[in-house]
């Protein structure tokens, strides 16, 4: 039996082999394979044997059917030649076109830097553009008759107070949100603060009245200046995937003590000096400190107790030297040919 | 302001090996930014000395000459406007290729038809000075020298960021630059750095006193100090040559050699310094000399006065005043009155030295829209003490520049101030852990030394800490240094940031707590750009006046601006669509669909829930974030369906069942016919609407534009109200499904039939909308509605079952809506 098996097996087989025309190896399935086919007929004749053998001998068939199945299928496959009807397929062809839309270049580089910001379990908070005198200047240590509201041209809100001075300002920085956050979570603390803050600038293609910043500060016990410098040049590396060569410098801030400014080598000339260095080879990046301890107090936080950073970019600086940005009016001016980009 | 290399040589014994471009960037690392590193000589590249050998009227210009030039190398001819060439003069020749400091660039060109080879310069042409009479006429110089050796221009000058300086008052002058490089550059500070401090008036004692002078002063805390001295004997004159180079080096303009000193001293100490001609403000006048009665005083209301530019100004009763006892003679540290000043004919002299108020001058000199090279510094609150120090180098300086002239008063000096100089106290352990970094204990006092600090640490006997106290020098303690973070700062800068260790802090990590709100616009964002092929748009936070009255919007209410910068942005929005409007047009000429959207601020005249400030009884303006989405296409039906269904596949997405309401009255810019509000939940969140044809003509918006404005707060609340998804187990029975359609007016609204049909009967679980249609063949005035009805209950439900609801539901939908069945 086991003989008679493996026989016509090589004989279907044998057969199969010669065949190039579909409608011949049809005929020969059905003369051996189909419901009165040969082959059919070894296996019904099966039921003759006693168990041992049935049980054995069955097995063999069962291999020996699936084994042939598998042969005149493929057999099928390469003598059909696909589909029905179709000579010829451009592969290359598209399929139906589906619109897709397009993040604002600020959203996409302002939700990396959130991600990797969270990470490292910092909150992402939000604070009010319109903002009061007090919280933009007056608790970061910027009293109203310090130099450093030079550096800042503010926008004021024609709404004066009681006592007739104007004291709303849309803000000119995201670290008003440091205090607001103090005063709401305490010490210790992780946040970064992304937002639009405000200048009173002529627009130009290098200055808006409008543009986006990230904020970010870390409070507790024993934060140092060297924690700082390490987040900051983590952020760096996060943002441009690359390690990336940093520098650092004094700088100076109300509301940091000691303040740093963070340099990082030109993405676009490479060190070596160009226009968008101004020919220096390093871009000021990012304006960084430890929180001043009057800015700690004005938070509701003991200074005693705790130190911090905080650190501040532009992110509409940043996407333009990630991206190769030129002209900053860009940003506001909903030009798709520009948004389409990204 | 600019550091000169030469100046800073004065006090710094510079080692060989450091070149200027390192010196630029080590100012940059340790004390303040540098801008640019410029030498001198390249100011004047391509200029060389030439002599004139003939000189011929030009053949078609009356006015024009040419000159044959010998540069050394060859001969040349140059066209020449000004009238005091001459044959045989040695003159600056700009050779082509050279670029001027104004900008110009030489290039050959032919005036009037005569070839120009190069050109001779004047001295403003090369930035020598304001001479525009004619050429420069040289003296003992070489045919072919280069105009910088000539001029023994081999300066380098650093370019001083000032706003890095705007807390070191001591930064303002070349001596304490030089401090600065002495310390990080580990250098002994020479003879004439450590003279400086050890000037005082002490030994200036009048030759003749033959002038009394008495300044009173009114208010100690906006003068703090007052100094003067009379000099007699005075004769103005140009300042030698060594003076004017230091100052033209720097960028002043050398004007006689007694303003020229007051401009030395100012820029060598930091200290501003002003001189009167004593005829014009003296109160009593004899032959020999009278007196000098200084009133340092507010102005008067009313009160006026002409300053040296020849500006009659309007004083206000903040204007801090130099009086001479009658009339104002200068605005105190800002700037001098025309009536007073120093002039050619000068011989007796008062010399101010004084200290004002950092704040009063900021803003006086904003007040008068004047920022002058002394109120810049006085406004960094100046140190007392550098009043003595500057009138006395001045008088060494003048007594140099004038050996005739005779100190002719006693030194008056009226003072009241005093300065926190600490100590500053810690621990030397907090120093460590507060930079991260161990500073070995002798680098710590080297540096704070050498910068003036005096300091002692000593090991405490209770707890053998070691305790580090800290004196500030007077010139850092008006405002820079006061608390220890200060002193940590002087020693990590100095020590080099970038030679820190940096290391990550170590904290407890934890999962930081979710901003809702931020995620939800990440989520917006998300399906707007992936779901629905929309493009963002960042638009302004201000509107303007024309367009908001073009869009017939009533903006009596809106905050407005005190300060604004231009006619567009007078106001904040209180909402996003005017904008989004013009975010339209920006892109209608070259887009054919246009799908924008914004997720941005509005602000709103009425108190919002955030506190003002600390006291909490005053909040802040009501403002909110909106989503604002736009559909601009050329026909309208197409927009407002490719608007409604953005919409819904948004909210669908955020998993909210919502409706379109219909609305009595909508916004002046919108249609009143089609605008329509959204409602979650019985609760409105916002709106949608078409920009009306009115409106259309008056902007010049040429498609269709749907504009859909949402409540990202609202949006919040619900998903909150909400809470998480739950699973609901699957029905076990089958559904059934009918297919409806019918006629109906087309005033009755796809809100009711569906509610109607919806609660019609326990049975009907879902009744989906998939076909409208209006047309002839159904009747002007009418609408056919087709629906997919689910029939599903806690059984099988059999056809029969069904049949008869549905048969029901017909006859009730002919009864409340007239409709009219249509058989399939």
């Amino acid at each position: 039996m086991e003989k008679e098996i493996l026989k016509i097996k090589e004989e279907i087989l044998a057969k199969a082999k010669k065949i190039k025309d579909p409608k011949f190896l049809r005929d020969l399935e059905t003369k051996y394979m189909g419901r009165k086919g040969e082959f059919t007929k070894i296996l019904r004749s099966l039921s003759k044997l006693n168990d041992e053998d049935k049980k054995k001998v069955g097995r063999l068939a069962n291999t020996v059917k699936r084994e042939i199945a598998l042969v005149f299928t493929e057999l099928k496959n390469t003598l059909e030649g696909g589909e029905k009807g179709e000579s010829f397929v451009d592969v290359t062809l598209p399929g139906i076109k589906m619109e897709r839309g397009h993040k604002h270049p600020i959203s996409l580089l302002t939700s990396d830097l959130e991600d990797i910001f969270t990470s490292m379990g910092f909150m992402v908070l939000d604070g009010p553009e319109l903002e009061s005198d007090f919280f933009n200047f007056e608790a970061l240590n910027i009293p109203k008759t310090h130099p450093a509201r030079d550096m800042q041209d503010t926008f004021y809100i024609d709404k004066p107070n009681k006592n007739g001075e104007l004291d709303l300002v849309m803000r000119t920085q995201t670290s008003p949100v440091q205090i607001r956050a103090m005063r709401e979570y305490g010490a210790p603390l992780k946040c970064v603060v992304p937002g639009r803050v405000f200048r009173n600038e002529a627009i130009d293609a290098v200055h808006d009245t409008t543009f986006d910043q990230f904020e970010g500060f870390m409070i507790g016990d024993d934060i140092s200046l060297c924690n700082l410098i390490a987040v900051l040049k983590e952020m760096l590396s996060g943002v441009f995937k690359q390690e990336v060569k940093v520098r650092v410098r004094p700088g100076y801030f109300p509301f940091v003590e000691p303040g740093i400014e963070v340099d990082m080598s030109c993405t676009i000339c490479g060190g070596s000096g160009c226009p968008s260095c101004k020919q220096v080879g390093w871009l000021e990046m990012i304006g960084a400190g430890m929180i001043h301890p009057k800015v700690l107090e004005y938070g509701g936080i003991d200074s005693k107790k705790y130190s911090g950073f905080a650190f501040g970019m532009g992110v509409t600086r940043l996407a333009m030297m990630k991206y190769g940005i030129d002209d900053i009016r860009l940003f506001n001016g909903s030009d798709m040919k520009f948004l389409k980009q990204f | 302001m600019y550091l000169s290399l030469d100046w800073l040589r004065d006090y710094v014994d510079f080692p060989k090996s450091l070149n200027p471009e390192d010196l630029g960037d080590k100012l940059t690392m340790h004390t303040v930014e540098i801008d640019s590193v410029e030498k001198q000589a390249e100011k004047f590249e391509r200029i060389v000395l030439g002599k004139i050998l003939a000189v011929k009227q030009h053949p078609n210009a009356e006015r024009l000459q040419i000159a044959k030039v010998d540069i050394g190398s060859e001969k040349m001819d140059i066209v020449c406007g000004a009238p005091n060439i001459k044959q045989g003069q040695l003159v600056p020749v700009a050779l082509l290729g050279a670029v001027l400091p104004n900008g110009m660039e030489i290039k050959q060109t032919k005036i009037r038809g005569e070839e120009s080879n190069g050109m001779l310069c004047a001295e403003d042409e090369i930035g020598l000075g304001d001479g525009h009479s004619g050429i420069m006429i040289l003296e003992n110089g070489k045919i072919g020298q280069n105009f910088a050796d000539y001029l023994k221009l081999k300066d380098v000058l650093f370019e001083v960021d000032n706003k890095s300086i705007t807390n070191r008052p001591d930064l303002w002058g070349h001596f304490g630059m030089a401090r600065e490089v002495n310390t990080f550059l580990d250098l002994k500070p020479n003879k004439s750095f450590t003279r400086i401090n050890s000037l005082n008036v002490k030994n200036i004692t009048p030759e003749k006193e033959v002038i009394k002078i008495e300044a009173k002063i009114e208010n100690y805390d906006l003068c703090p100090r007052y100094m003067a001295l009379a000099i007699s004997n005075i004769k103005i004159e140009q300042s030698p040559e060594w003076i004017k180079k230091r100052l033209i080096a720097v960028g002043i303009r050398p004007i006689n050699n007694i303003i020229d000193v007051g401009n030395y001293v100012m820029l060598d100490l930091g200290q501003p310094m002003h001189a009167f001609d004593f005829d014009f403000i003296a109160s009593k006048k004899n032959e020999e000399g009278g007196e000098v009665r200084i009133v340092v005083r507010n102005a008067k209301p009313d009160e006026e006065m002409l300053t040296l530019d020849n500006e009659n100004r309007k004083l206000n009763k903040e204007t801090l005043l130099i009086t001479d006892g009658k009339k104002p003679i200068a605005i105190a540290g800002v700037m001098g009155g025309e009536n007073s000043g120093i002039n050619n004919d000068t011989e007796t002299i008062i010399l101010e030295s004084a200290n004002f108020n950092d704040a009063s001058i900021r803003k006086t000199s904003a007040f008068f829209g004047l920022r002058s090279e002394s109120s810049q510094r006085f406004e960094k609150s100046l140190d007392p003490n550098l009043c003595e120090i500057a009138l006395a180098k001045a008088v060494e300086l003048i007594k140099k520049l004038c050996p005739e002239a005779k100190i002719a008063s006693k030194v008056e000096d009226n003072k009241k101030f005093s300065l926190n100089q600490g100590p500053v106290i810690f621990e030397l352990d907090w120093l460590e852990k507060f930079i991260g970094h161990d500073i070995k204990e002798e680098r710590i006092i080297k540096i704070l030394s050498k910068l003036g600090f005096g300091v002692e640490i000593k090991k405490e006997k209770d707890t053998k800490k070691s305790v580090v106290s800290v004196d500030i020098p007077t010139w850092r303690a008006t405002k820079d240094i006061s608390i220890k973070e200060d002193i940590a700062e002087e020693v990590a800068r100095i020590y080099g940031y970038d030679n820190l260790n940096f290391e990550m802090p170590k904290v407890k990590i934890g999962v930081p707590k979710i901003n809702k709100a931020r995620v939800l616009e990440k989520r917006i964002r998300d399906i707007l750009s992936a779901q629905s092929a929309a493009t963002e748009v960042y638009n302004y936070s201000f509107v303007g006046e024309e367009q908001l009255k073009k869009m017939g919007i009533d903006y009596s209410n809106y905050i407005r601006l005190a300060n604004p910068i231009s006619q567009n942005h007078t106001m904040l929005r209180q909402g996003l669509s005017t904008n989004m409007i013009g975010s339209i047009m920006v892109n209608q000429a070259r887009q054919k669909e246009i799908r924008l959207f914004e997720i941005g601020g509005i602000y709103i005249n009425s108190d919002g829930n955030l506190d003002k400030d600390d006291k909490g009884e005053e909040k802040l303006p009501f403002q909110e974030k909106r989503v604002c989405l736009a559909v601009a296409e050329d026909k309208y039906a197409d927009a407002h369906n490719n608007a409604k269904a953005i919409i819904g596949s948004l909210l669908e997405t955020l998993d909210f069942k919502f409706n379109f309401l219909s609305v009595e009255t909508a916004s002046n810019w919108a249609d009143q016919k089609t605008s329509a509000q959204i409602e979650i939940d019985k609760e409105i969140i916002g709106s949608i609407n078409r920009v009306s044809k009115n409106v259309k003509n008056k902007v010049g918006l040429k498609k269709e534009a749907i504009i859909c404005e949402l409540s990202l707060n609202k949006l919040l609340d619900l998903i909150d109200k909400k809470g998480d998804l739950k699973y609901q187990e699957i029905a076990k029975y089958p559904r059934l499904i009918r297919d409806l359609a019918f006629v109906v007016n087309e005033k009755v609204l796809y809100n009711d039939i569906r509610d109607e049909i919806k609660n019609f009967h326990e049975y009907v679980k879902e009744v989906d909308l998939f076909d409208v249609y209006q047309g002839e063949k159904i009747g002007i005035g009418n609408k056919n509605l087709a629906f997919h009805v689910v029939y599903q209950a806690g059984k099988t439900l059999t056809s029969e079952e069904v049949d008869v609801i549905q048969k029901k539901l017909i006859k009730r939908l002919e009864e409340r809506f007239e409709a009219k069945i249509r058989d399939y």
